[in-house]
């Protein structure tokens, strides 16, 4: 019997951009961040284990402008990943694919992950 | 598209073997990662600009490092997976895909490897 190729994706640039098509590239994005960002917690306990003066090193640059900018948008993508993760849970039951249920969840997750990234800055950052 | 004949059996778009393991393992890693939150935030709000002896002082706790040492070996679980399926879909040349899959598992152990390690050094040595 003659064989064909597998069946891939659709590409992407033959659908119309949805905000649940955005979200979903999105999570994926947000993945391969917090991917790499595992070496932040890494580097960080690794100063600690090795010495004062490496610490300080780390300290220094997780505490600079440029080390704050970086840990506020991981605190972003943690928290868009997670509640990312809360909304395949409820579409791996099956439910929630209405139109209106999907474009609700799908904003709430944007929103949520928004809100909740400025409130643990503000509570254990700012004030 | 040709819908007529089998599917190639030598193509590779996820794994026959362990896929379905792997969709499993990533959705209850997930959920694990989501019942750490709270320990994670708790765990960088305390040790974020401390001083190394008052962080050595939360790490050394064997119960701190235990759960820190759970999170990372879970989260590198979950990590590898999310990355084999990114790696499925997009890199599709044999040999790079090989190379991609193995740097993948390599990355995500030496993560867990070596914040264990270093766990390991706070809590017996300081």
């Amino acid at each position: 019997m003659a064989t064909r190729s597998r069946p891939l994706s659709p590409h992407l640039t033959v659908y119309r951009w949805a905000l649940s098509m955005v979200m979903s590239i999105v999570h994926r994005v947000t993945g391969i961040a917090l991917y790499v960002g595992t070496l932040f917690l890494l580097i960080f306990v690794g100063a600690a284990a090795i010495g004062d003066e490496a610490l300080a090193s780390v300290s220094w640059l997780y505490g600079s402008w440029f080390g704050q900018l970086v840990l506020f948008g991981y605190t972003w993508a943690l928290f868009h990943h997670m509640l990312g993760g809360l909304r395949y849970f409820v579409w791996d039951t099956g439910h929630g694919f209405e139109r209106h249920v999907r474009t609700w969840m799908v904003r709430g997750n944007l929103i949520g992950s928004i809100v909740l990234t400025l409130a643990a800055w503000a509570i254990f950052v700012w004030f | 598209m040709d819908n007529s004949g089998i599917a190639d059996p030598h193509a590779h778009h996820g794994s026959g073997k362990s896929a379905t393991r792997h969709f499993i393992t990533q959705r209850l890693t997930g959920a694990a990662n989501i019942a750490f939150t709270g320990f994670f935030v708790w765990l960088v709000v305390r040790l974020a600009g401390a001083e190394r002896a008052e962080m050595v002082g939360v790490l050394a706790n064997p119960i701190v490092a235990f759960f820190l040492a759970l999170l990372i070996v879970n989260v590198a679980i979950h990590m590898r997976i999310g990355m084999i399926e990114v790696i499925d879909d997009y890199v599709h040349e044999p040999r790079t895909r090989r190379l991609s899959l193995m740097l993948n598992t390599f990355f995500a152990g030496m993560v867990a490897a070596l914040t264990v390690l270093f766990l390991v050094k706070l809590v017996f040595w300081g």
